[in-house]
């Protein structure tokens, strides 16, 4: 076994780290505040997330401090500890309708945070296996991924489930699996997709065998693939048909918000107010009209980059977003510096876990994503969100040095 | 392998700025090409959801004569963001309304977080008034009138209950169904059981209109939807009978009537009195009102004909009389203890209400006449504990289930319910003397007693009496209530139901029988009076219970009890027999 080579502390991306978190102190005090005339009103948000931030800083100077080996025999004990507390959750009372929180010794935090980074790392472990052949990398990750995720979607969190997915996907590319198979693999998927239109399918289906034919397979491998994409479009309408109805709206609302004008969709309307409000500078810090008459939901959580955009206009969302690339482009020179492969795979799902779940909630405000309950990274308000996030990076930052 | 890295490396740089950069014209597009319309939008605020209130439905007697309605009211309503001088605020609606300084800033207080919404103030503004607060209009930009309904009730009774304002418990409670902090929720009785079919469900309206009213359409779809009407709900109530009760019992007196179908358990007269006027409570009840309901000495507020249980009296003998037959314990011609006034048992003496004794009897003259002492002597013989259960498998004891919230069930206490209170040795016999004529500590609700008798009418089987009968809107009828309706059949065999009908006709049509009073020409009145001993008042409960058969069918089954009202025979007699004539005459 190699012996790992201890490198430098990546203080640039630790920096940025601390930035965005100071930058959402910011936000919170703003969001959850109403300004009338010259009265401010604020809850206590803010200073939680402090005390959020204190919590996440000590926890990640645990992880950077105690030996990996350690935290490798933790990996998996802590995956099913992580799928009790997923099965417990759906036993708790809702919250706004979903069951994501857990009540322990007083505090309550949401499982499906910590279900990701947990995943992420037991799948690490698994797709660095010497020698594993394509079909293995593909299933066993999917073995430990099946449980939490149909766990997840029963409370219902719609968009945690497809970040996993989404950060599964990236890992097998990190892990070198193929490009060309991955396609294959979520062919599938789009033929779902098609089906709801059958001259798209046909379009897609002749392709497929065209590049199949290209890429010199056989006819028994086109056969089954055709066969298995075949079997796919006739099978989704029967499956859509025997979803009862409130069923499909939830599916057909998740894609198309503006169905639901009472709740998500009213959301995504004030949200787009808010953003093209702000304008270029802003609207001023603590200004925000929509945010102030209380137009705007969920200020602090889900929509806080709305309120950002609304208070520093144009120039102060694009800061934010030139913020977090920088921050991830720390993480994926981070991900080259390891040698070892296992860490390699888990920083690129640490990566990806972060990207997307920034990626889906600003996508979310400014309209070209569905609405989910998904925060954004150290910024948003909440615990469990700023406890995962951070171990993240705490992960990232220790890897990188072996 | 050093280029594979670095391929797969700027695949990732390449994505994360690829996707951001997406956002990016995103914002680009939102805040600098669109942003001052957007800015526009945001100053004046005028895409608002508009709630459009659905209309409650309306509660209907069983000929469809109204009940509950709504009536149109004017509403006033205030912004706490747009009061420019509080005080001067407060002094002007407290100098024109009944609120008081604290109301008002508590309101104000409430609202700290939400100044936008509209608080209401008052309700269901008289002329005179809206003529003053709208001299201030000008003045005071915060107000603003609006037109809603009202819910009137059109006769006061207990069994619609009523309806009232959400406080903030039941908001956080019923989150999510369709609720404002103004809304009108039913609050007791059919308002609040039947409160998912009657209130309907609201629309709404996207408002995206521009300075001068240009529908602005900024967004896809036709986002508008309809409110959807509260059902109408028909009741089993006679609205005629009920109203007739309401003007002959006798004023001053609290006490209950029922009248229901022993056929299908719909109930016709549901009255608990004294009754009060819900239309109080539907337009904000007023200190003073709720004062003088609360503090008033015959307890208006009660609805006594499901929450208030009294000791059955005399009326209980049936049930006592029904025991001793089931168990082969007397036959119908079984003469027992000579009735000389009273009767000792142990060391005390039990007294009979005719005190110059009643003389031998079998159980058809006991009954008539409602001699005690041949309860006592049978009781002797009696099992304390299998005669709760043959009280409860006569379905008196538990709740009838019907369909109003809030119903209480009787009770009927078992051997360990004496031993727990009185130690472990002591005799059952003056105990059970006392169970059988219907005092000591047993407790039955009217409505279970009426049924009861309802049930013997009606050759034993026993229908879960209930109020709705079917609901309907512009477009579906429901025939079938949302409660469960349950047939049972009394644990009697046929004999027994015979003996016991013939006592009950006896108690009305023999020489000297105590129901004498009910007698109604051209119907066959079987009933049994009951003069329970009132442990808080000096005068007893004066009670009559039975059923009244036309050409040998059993139509109606009554029940009348007044409080403090002396004897059953002589002034609840008359009320049922006021109430079977009127049936006869009118109803029929």
């Amino acid at each position: 076994m190699k012996i790992p080579i201890t490198r430098e502390f990546d203080w640039k991306l630790f920096i940025s780290w601390l930035i965005l978190v100071f930058f959402g102190f910011f936000a919170i005090f703003s969001a959850s505040s109403i300004k009338i005339d010259d009265e401010i009103t604020t809850v206590d948000f803010w200073w939680k997330q402090i005390v959020f931030f204190l919590i996440s800083l000590f926890f990640m100077f645990v992880i950077l401090k105690i030996p990996s080996t350690l935290l490798d025999i933790f990996t998996f004990p802590s995956y099913f500890i992580v799928l009790s507390c997923l099965i417990i959750v759906l036993f708790m009372p809702a919250i706004n309708n979903a069951q994501r929180w857990l009540l322990i010794f007083g505090v309550r935090f949401q499982p499906s945070e910590f279900a990701k980074i947990v995943i992420i790392l037991v799948n690490a472990r698994i797709m660095s296996r010497d020698n594993i052949s394509n079909f293995r990398l593909v299933l066993q990750p999917l073995i430990f991924m099946v449980f939490p995720f149909f766990l997840i979607l029963q409370q219902p969190d719609l968009g945690t489930a497809l970040v996993l997915l989404a950060v599964y996907v990236v890992m097998l590319i990190q892990a070198g699996f193929p490009l060309w198979n991955l396609f294959l693999l979520i062919t599938p998927l789009i033929s779902i997709i098609t089906s709801f239109y059958i001259p798209a399918f046909i379009i897609f289906a002749l392709l497929l065998i065209y590049f199949l034919w290209k890429k010199k397979y056989g006819v028994h491998f086109i056969t089954l693939i055709m066969v298995i994409n075949l079997f796919v479009l006739f099978i989704t309408p029967v499956l859509w048909g025997s979803l009862q109805p409130y069923q499909q709206n939830r599916i057909l609302t998740f894609i198309d918000p503006t169905r639901d004008p009472l709740n998500t969709g009213y959301q995504i309307i004030q949200a787009k107010i808010a953003i093209g409000s702000g304008q270029l500078f802003g609207k001023g810090f603590l200004e925000g009209s929509q945010k102030n008459m209380n137009f705007l939901p969920e200020h602090h959580t889900d929509f806080i980059f709305s309120v950002i955009s609304e208070e520093l206009g144009f120039i102060g969302s694009i800061l934010l977003l030139v913020l977090f690339i920088y921050f991830f482009r720390r993480i994926i020179k981070n991900i080259f510096r390891s040698e070892i492969k296992e860490r390699r795979i888990a920083m690129a799902g640490c990566l990806s876990f972060l990207f997307f779940q920034v990626f889906i909630n600003i996508g979310m405000n400014v309209g070209i994503m569905p609405t989910t309950g998904i925060p954004l990274p150290f910024i948003s308000y909440g615990g469990s969100n700023m406890l995962a996030s951070s171990i993240a990076v705490a992960l990232v930052l220790k890897y990188s040095q072996e | 392998m050093i280029k594979k890295k670095f391929t797969t490396s700027t695949a990732y740089n390449l994505a994360v700025i690829l996707l951001f950069a997406i956002i990016a014209v995103q914002l680009f597009s939102h805040q600098i090409i669109n942003g001052s319309q957007y800015e526009e939008i945001s100053r004046r605020n005028y895409v608002r959801i508009r709630r459009v209130t659905a209309t409650r439905g309306m509660i209907l007697d069983e000929k469809y004569r109204p009940i509950v309605i709504n009536i149109p009211s004017i509403n006033l309503y205030f912004r706490p963001a747009f009061i420019a001088d509080r005080q001067e605020f407060i002094d002007f609606l407290t100098s024109n309304l009944e609120v008081t300084q604290e109301q008002l800033e508590r309101l104000i207080y409430d609202y700290r977080f939400r100044p936008f919404e509209e608080v209401l103030i008052s309700e269901n503004l008289q002329e005179g008034t809206m003529a003053r607060v709208a001299e201030g209009m000008n003045r005071f930009p915060e107000l603003l009138f609006k037109a809603e309904v009202l819910r009137h009730y059109i006769i006061p009774n207990h069994f619609t209950g009523y309806v009232g304002r959400i406080n903030e418990q039941e908001f956080r409670r019923y989150r999510g169904d369709d609720l404002t902090r103004n809304s009108l929720i039913g609050k007791t009785g059919i308002e609040r059981y039947y409160e998912g079919l009657l209130a309907g469900k609201s629309g709404y309206e996207i408002v995206q209109v521009d300075a001068l009213g240009k529908s602005l359409r900024l967004f896809r779809h036709d986002l508008n939807s309809p409110p959807v009407n509260g059902f109408n709900i028909v009741l089993t109530i006679n609205l005629e009978l009920q109203e007739h009760i309401n003007q002959i019992f006798p004023k001053d007196r609290a006490g209950t009537v029922v009248v229901l179908n022993p056929k299908t358990g719909g109930i016709l007269a549901y009255n608990s009195f004294p009754e009060f006027d819900q239309n109080w409570f539907a337009s904000g009840i007023s200190t003073a009102q709720w004062n003088y309901l609360r503090d008033h000495e015959l307890r208006p507020l009660l609805d006594r004909v499901v929450m208030g249980t009294y000791p059955p009296g005399s009326t209980f003998k049936t049930v006592s009389a029904a025991y001793a037959i089931e168990k082969n314990l007397i036959n119908e011609n079984t003469r027992l203890a000579f009735c000389d006034g009273g009767m000792r048992i142990g060391d005390r003496v039990f007294r009979c209400w005719y005190r110059w004794g009643h003389g031998r009897r079998n159980i058809y003259e006991a009954m008539s006449v409602s001699c005690s002492v041949y309860f006592y002597d049978i009781s002797s013989r009696f099992n304390l504990d299998e005669f709760q259960e043959f009280a409860q498998n006569s379905f008196l004891l538990d709740r009838t289930g019907i369909d109003l919230p809030s119903e209480r069930a009787g009770f009927f206490p078992r051997t360990e319910w004496y031993r727990n209170r009185l130690g472990r040795y002591f005799s059952t016999l003056g105990i059970r003397a006392n169970l059988s004529i219907g005092q000591g500590e047993v407790l039955v609700s009217p409505l279970a007693l009426a049924s009861y008798y309802g049930a013997i009418g009606n050759e034993g089987v026993w229908h879960t009496p209930h109020l709705f009968r079917e609901a309907f809107n512009e477009n579906t009828f429901i025939s079938e209530g949302i409660v469960e309706k349950h047939t049972k059949i009394l644990p009697y065999s046929e004999n027994t139901l015979r003996v016991i009908q013939r006592t009950l006709h006896d108690s009305v049509y023999r020489e000297g029988a105590t129901g004498r009073n009910a007698r109604v020409q051209g119907a066959d009145i079987y009933a049994k009076t009951g003069t329970a001993e009132n442990p808080q008042g000096d005068q007893p409960h004066a009670v009559i219970a039975g059923y009244a058969k036309w050409d040998g069918e059993a139509e109606i089954a009554f029940l009348v009890m007044i409080e403090n009202g002396g004897w059953g025979g002589s002034t609840a007699g008359p009320i049922a027999r006021q109430i079977i004539q009127f049936y006869q005459d009118r109803v029929r």
